[in-house]
């Protein structure tokens, strides 16, 4: 861990984090990333036991956006929900959640199970037994992950490689992401690495609490990336929280080795695919289409500090426009919304969004993170897609693996 | 023209604990303080308990009467003491031979001194440096002053006892070699009056030689003035000090959220010479940086000095060399009969002080009722259910807090927030303090600011320093109707108050936060009226 991490000292208790905090907004129980988090740390110091409203924190990272002096509000709720669940205990729900990954390489191998998905009458009620909400619709694992099909993929020899970190949601639920990806960069003369032996991010097991395994799971990622690091390789994720990690909470959290260099060289996807841009390097050889989209920026893309890439680069496609929603957090924030006591006020949060998208005609809604888009989907009805495909699309079928 | 039997000046530790022993012996008296309780050096001082660890080599006699006292403060101040336990740290460049000195004298007192290896030390504090080359346990512990005091008052008055506050004591009166009365002055309306009495006891502290000039007496004190810094986080769990003969900037006292550090010491030029000095912070970091490497990086929340009532009568010496025990004087001595003063010594000795004054003073009103101070606690605690009753209305984890700081005043504060929810809003987020706890001390006869709404509830004293908890704790006030200022008055006082201990460490955060206050009064609420001409 990070001996210097969480300093509060930073904090001049001003609350705009408590003025903007999503969750906040959604349930009184909550007293505000604040309250609970800098304002409580001196406390917690002194002998303080009182962390249980931790629980509610979502790690939008919405209070590290707005602070205007730079305190980890979030880390330090993640690090203090931690030591309170250590003293408390979890719950197996919890366990479960936070270990998605294991769940997916023990569902994904017995086929029919993933086949029938987590949605079946029989494993619905093992879930709301443990206490995952019922109104939920859980992601289907694909048939094949991403990896799987990535291996058969013949790509063209480019001198520009780049280091694709997939992360579990596009490796098994969404790898279309993935490959469309793959694809899109393709069609810019890059070609696409994935290291043997990257794991989860580990923001699951940050968010449940289990911040010894997550700063394990960071390690083996950064052992896997530094060296591409080194080399000047630059590293992409798809996934907003997946690139947070890398970029900013492996940093912050675990003082690992290599991980300031990791960070440095990682980018989101469509942050990258804006700098070869601007490098005037992007293939603009787009095929007319006809779409309007709206876009929502996930929290973790926002905290990235990297602007809104997607609107200027599908904005820029021939007869596409695309509107940004700017409604705040969609509410699902990775596995939380999918608890039973936590899927009201995950609702609750992603109100104006699922409002704003209703009031709207478009063809889809974008947005770069997975889970945000579960949650679009669940909360309008409408079709959500990750922006790369829309991209993919538009370079088809010239460039079609 | 009032009458009691016994006078006491000084509502500091001292003055707080005579009056309840008085009060437990029988014996009518009143309190009178100039301003609010604990405004003196027992708020200006550094929050330690003494195990003995300090003064065990040069000075064995305080060191005896601190590691009783602090068996006793444990027992009867429970709310007033946390246990935070103390560490006494051997840098290399530390005079080894002096630890061994240090051992043998701690062995000579019974105060327990238990090696601790240095990884063991690090483990504990993590922020120390890891240079240390020795490290030892004591019971050393936290003690709250502002408590100490009201806790005392508050047993006193249960016992018959009478506090007056905001109220100066401007003469002695004599008849014949004896003194026959006090006359006050009320602070808030001006007015005087007399209060007859057989008896005038002295506990003014740093001031006791200007009060003994009243009755033509004298005391040798020299007031000796302390700075210690106040830091916005607990880098440290345990009391810290340095294992080396005492000498300024060595130790480091947790306290609740914060961390005081400190102190100097340097004669004062008088009682009231409490500003402290942007120099004297620098110092001091300079000398801490050794045992706490991050010190410099540390924030900083204010600088605050007090002065240590030093007795020099028949020893001669000042400064760090003046003895720590106390005197108790009868200036019969002088033919002023019927005055006892009080000097030296220091808060963890109190009550030792106390009881010595009174065993005096009741020889004297020919009262032989032996004291009780050291059986009984001062305040009950909270009766069992209270506080599991309290944590159902209380923002979090303020319900422990409350239940400490307010001792007596709990259970009407608790009832406060169960009849109105309304009433656990946080007025002072920094220091969780709620909106019934303000309105319950605004209530008490002896508040008329926002500071002494401070001293009882730590309003103002974390964080923010003011920035928020100001307005909303005078809008609070206000609204309960239970001001006795125009809402801008009692603002500028906190504010100025505030302001006092910020300034000489303007630096780093804390001159953001002072900027952000800035802009909230002068801009926001225009409270310096800069804003006036403006038209809209
Ligand atoms: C920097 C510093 C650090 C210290 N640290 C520690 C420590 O860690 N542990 C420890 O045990 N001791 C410590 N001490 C010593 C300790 O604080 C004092 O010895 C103790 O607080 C003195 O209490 P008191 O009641 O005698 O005086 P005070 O608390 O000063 O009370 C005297 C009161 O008399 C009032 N008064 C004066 N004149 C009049 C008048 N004419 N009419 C009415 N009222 C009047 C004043 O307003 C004042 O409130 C420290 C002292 C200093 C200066």
């Amino acid at each position: 861990m990070n001996k210097n991490c969480c300093d509060i000292d930073a904090c001049t208790a001003c609350s705009t984090c408590a003025a903007l905090c999503p969750v906040a907004a959604a349930v009184r129980e909550f007293p505000g990333p604040k309250l609970a988090g800098p304002a409580a740390e001196r406390f917690r110091r002194a002998g303080a036991r009182d962390d249980a409203a931790l629980a509610y924190c979502t790690n939008c990272k919405t209070c590290e956006i707005t602070c205007p002096s730079g305190v980890p509000v979030a880390a330090i709720n993640m690090r203090a929900r931690a030591e309170h669940q250590k003293k408390h205990g979890r719950k197996l729900r919890d366990w479960l959640l936070a270990h998605g990954e294991h769940m997916a390489k023990l569902a994904l191998p017995a086929q029919p199970l993933a086949d029938l998905g987590m949605d079946n009458p029989v494993t619905r009620q093992v879930l709301k037994a443990i206490g995952i909400a019922a109104g939920r619709p859980l992601p289907k694992y694909a048939r094949r992950s991403f990896l799987r099909q990535f291996g058969k993929l013949r790509q063209q020899p480019c001198a520009d490689k780049i280091v694709f970190f997939p992360g579990c949601f596009t490796n098994y639920n969404a790898p279309e992401v993935g490959l469309d990806l793959v694809a899109v960069l393709q069609a810019n003369g890059h070609e696409v690495v994935v290291p043997k032996g990257l794991n989860c991010c580990g923001l699951p097991l940050v968010t449940g609490g289990y911040l010894e395994e997550a700063e394990a799971a960071a390690k083996r990622n950064i052992a896997v990336l530094a060296p591409y690091a080194a080399a000047g390789v630059p590293i992409l994720a798809a996934c907003p929280s997946c690139g947070l990690m890398l970029k900013q909470d492996y940093r912050e959290l675990f003082a690992a080795d290599g991980a300031a260099e990791v960070a440095a060289k990682t980018y989101d996807a469509m942050e990258f695919l804006l700098e070869l841009r601007d490098a005037g390097r992007l293939n603009t050889a787009f095929k007319p289409g006809k779409a309007r989209y709206l876009y929502h920026a996930p929290c973790h893309l926002r905290a990235q500090g990297i602007g809104r890439p997607t609107l200027e680069l599908i904005g820029a496609l021939p007869g596409v426009t695309v509107a940004d929603l700017d409604a705040g957090c969609c509410g699902i924030a990775g596995s939380y919304g999918f608890k039973d006591d936590r899927y009201e006020i995950s609702m609750a949060i992603g109100q104006e969004l699922f409002a704003r998208i209703k009031a709207e005609q478009a063809d889809a809604v974008l947005t770069d993170c997975g889970t945000c888009r579960l949650q679009i989907a669940h909360g309008t009805g409408a079709k959500a897609l990750h922006p790369v495909s829309v991209l993919r699309k538009a370079y088809e079928p010239a460039y079609k693996l | 023209m009032t009458k009691t039997q016994a006078v006491v000046i000084g509502g500091g530790a001292t003055g707080a604990g005579i009056l309840r022993d008085l009060a437990m012996r029988g014996v009518k008296a009143v309190l009178i303080e100039r301003r609010d309780l604990a405004n003196g050096t027992s708020s200006r001082f550094h929050g330690l308990l003494h195990s003995g660890g300090r003064y065990a080599v040069k000075d064995p006699e305080s060191a005896a009467e601190c590691v009783a006292e602090n068996a006793v403060l444990r027992r009867i101040a429970r709310q007033c003491v946390e246990d935070t336990e103390g560490l006494f740290v051997r840098l290399p460049e530390d005079d080894a031979a002096f630890e061994t000195e240090w051992l043998a004298a701690c062995r000579a007192l019974g105060l327990p001194a238990a090696p601790l290896p240095p990884a063991e030390a690090l483990r504990l504090e993590p922020g120390l440096t890891p240079r240390l080359a020795a490290a030892y346990r004591v019971p050393d512990a936290a003690i709250d002053g502002f408590r100490l005091c009201w806790q005392n008052v508050a047993s006193a008055v249960r016992h018959g006892g009478e506090l007056r506050t905001y109220t100066e004591v401007v003469a002695i009166e004599r008849a014949g070699g004896r003194v026959a009365g006090v006359v006050v002055r009320d602070a808030v309306s001006g007015a005087t009056s007399t209060i007859a009495c057989d008896l005038v006891i002295n506990a003014a502290g740093s001031w006791v030689g200007e009060v003994a000039a009243l009755a033509g007496a004298a005391v040798d004190v020299e007031p000796d003035r302390g700075t210690l810094i106040a830091f916005n986080h607990r880098f440290a769990g345990r009391v810290v000090n340095r294992l080396r003969p005492p000498a300024d900037g060595d130790i480091f006292v947790p306290h609740g959220s914060v961390v005081i550090f400190g102190t100097t010491s340097a004669a004062a030029d008088n009682p009231d010479d409490t500003a402290p000095r942007g120099e004297e912070v620098n110092a001091l970091l300079r000398l801490g940086e050794p045992l706490f490497p991050d010190l410099p990086r540390y924030r900083i929340l204010r600088a605050f000095a007090g002065t240590r009532p030093l007795y020099t009568g028949g020893h001669g010496a000042a400064g760090r060399a003046a003895s720590r025990t106390f005197a108790v004087l009868d200036h019969s001595r002088e033919g002023v009969h019927g005055l006892i003063s009080v000097v030296g010594g220091k808060l963890t000795t109190y009550r030792l002080m106390a009881e010595k004054t009174v065993d005096l003073a009741c020889g004297k009103l020919g009262i032989a009722v032996p004291c009780r101070t050291a059986a009984e606690p001062l305040a009950a605690g909270p009766a069992p259910g209270l506080l599991a009753a309290a944590r159902k209305y209380f923002p979090a984890g303020g319900a422990e807090l409350a239940a400490a700081r307010l001792g007596d005043a709990f259970g009407a504060v608790v009832g406060r927030l169960g009849d109105d929810p309304a009433n656990a809003a946080l007025i002072c987020e920094c220091e969780r303090v709620t909106l019934g706890e303000i309105k319950e001390v605004a209530a008490c006869a002896t508040t008329h600011g926002l500071g002494d709404i401070r001293r009882r509830t730590r309003l103002g004293m974390g964080t923010c320093q003011g920035a928020y908890c100001g307005f909303r704790g005078v809008a609070a006030v206000c609204a309960a109707g239970l001001a006795d200022k125009p809402a801008a008055g009692l603002l500028g006082d906190f504010l100025e108050e505030r302001w006092a201990g910020v300034r000489p460490v303007l630096w780093g955060t804390q001159l953001r936060e002072q900027e952000l206050l800035r802009g909230i009064y002068g801009a926001s609420l225009n409270i310096d009226g800069a804003m006036n001409d403006e038209q809209l």
